[in-house]
């Protein structure tokens, strides 16, 4: 067992996008699904922070399957160029757990640019807020453009923040050609269920 | 052999780390991407071969080994010269551009790090000269012929200082792609290693060669390099 035999999805985005919230929200879904889940978080920065997320998922999931890839302050470069430490742990939980079905690998929050390698993540959703701005989309990022899946979060902050989604939809849409875009409100659990239909659909079934 | 002091000078030019701005350089590849031309990991590597065969081989290292020639004869013209050729070979300005910007950077860096990481390397003579000449803007800085000039001066061999210019191009265009499109890292590694024995015979073939027998010869990557100019989406300064 090694990382090539378990589903990996990616999930890429700006700092405080959401990113976190939607694994909290991802995790206990493909759990009851019958699914076999570990968590991955790129640059956790206190030991605090990591065993926030191992208490998040307590009784949910093992412990030593939900843990923290540090990458040297380069968010980049541990999801894309070199994702070899990240492999690395994949390889530790497959190790340890045979049964695993599926790894949500959380990147450190970064920039329009970052995405995954395909080696790394067979499916790579990206994260954006609407409260980021509702020209994101239409800025073409690869983030945006290449992602197996765009989710736009935090739509209740919409009007508060004068972002159209409207203008959001049609711009996602026009980069993205085909590629799906779904909107989410992680904190009322809006559009979450898309998601895990999205995740299951591309990597769980095939 | 090449004594341990230029080997490091060696290692120190070829690394992805040494601040000249090469990063910043898609040498047409951004818009070979952007236009969906290459996706698979052997198309990438077929069109990285394309540069060797046709521009990194015939022109950049023809220049370079010219550069490296003129600087051992203490011959500043020389230097110059192969600067002009190169100039006139690269038809994309963007190319252009990224070139003389990091041949410009690695000259100043020089200057500045004197007696620090590129002790080695004799911040005086020719080195000097030529640097006034792009300072003065008497020449352009082109990155292939500061290299020429600065690794025969840390001691490097014409040999040794093309086979660093050229992995140092590749392994920049190759960093680009991995950037821009989604490539593996171990399918780039094995594009790389591919890419070796082609190194090697462009280095080995155009080392030696005559200014006048350079030439550039890679229309599809500089209509890519002209039509990134106007670029919806650029990433990359060229």
């Amino acid at each position: 067992m090694g990382y090539r035999d378990v589903a990996k999805v990616g999930l890429g985005g700006p700092v405080g996008s959401g990113k976190t919230a939607m694994v909290k929200q991802l995790v206990p879904r493909l759990d009851e699904a019958g699914y076999n889940v570990g968590v991955i978080a790129n640059d956790i920065m206190t030991q605090a922070d990591a065993e926030q997320l191992q208490e998040s998922f307590a009784g949910r999931l093992p412990e030593d399957l939900v843990a923290g890839v540090e990458t040297g302050a380069c968010p980049h470069t541990g999801i894309r160029e070199d994702p070899s430490m990240n492999l690395a742990k994949v390889d530790e939980f497959t190790e340890a757990h045979p049964e695993l079905d599926v790894v949500l690998i959380e990147s450190g929050g970064d920039n329009l640019a970052a995405t995954f390698n395909p080696e790394l993540a067979d499916f790579f959703m990206f994260v954006i807020s609407v409260a980021e701005g509702d020209d994101i989309p239409a800025k073409r990022g690869p983030g945006v453009t290449q992602a197996d899946l765009l989710v736009i979060n935090k739509t209740d902050l919409a009007p508060y923040v004068d972002a159209d989604l409207d203008v959001m939809e049609r711009d996602a849409q026009a980069v993205r050609g085909e590629e799906p875009t779904l909107f989410t409100d992680c904190k009322a659990e809006d559009g979450i269920d898309e998601v895990v239909d999205a995740i299951e659909r591309s990597v769980l079934f095939a | 052999m090449t004594d341990s002091g230029a080997f490091l000078t060696a290692l120190r030019l070829s690394d992805s780390m040494l601040p000249v701005g090469t990063y910043t350089a898609s040498y047409g590849v951004e818009q070979y991407i952007n236009k969906g031309y290459i996706e698979t990991g052997e198309e990438l590597g077929e069109l990285i071969k394309g540069y060797l065969q046709g521009v990194i081989g015939p022109a950049e290292i023809v220049a370079l080994g010219h550069a490296h020639r003129a600087a051992a004869a203490g011959d500043l013209d020389g230097v110059l010269a192969a600067d002009d050729r190169l100039g006139a070979a690269t038809l994309p300005a963007e190319f252009r551009e990224s070139s003389e910007k990091a041949g410009g950077k690695l000259l100043d860096l020089l200057a500045e790090t004197d007696n620090g990481p590129f002790g080695t390397v004799e911040v005086d003579g020719i080195v000097a000269d030529y640097r006034n000449a792009v300072d003065e803007g008497r020449t352009a800085g082109h990155y292939p012929v500061a290299l020429g000039v600065v690794a025969q001066r840390a001691g490097l061999g014409c040999r040794e200082a093309a086979v660093v210019s050229a992995y140092s191009t590749v392994a920049g265009l190759l960093g680009a792609a991995q950037r821009l499109g989604r490539f593996g890292h171990t399918d780039i590694q094995s594009q790389l290693s591919r890419l070796f024995p082609v190194i090697e015979d462009v280095c080995e073939q155009y080392r030696d060669a005559e200014l006048g027998a350079m030439y550039s010869f890679a229309p599809l990557a500089d209509v890519m390099g002209m039509t990134h100019e106007r670029a919806d989406r650029r990433l990359f300064m060229s």
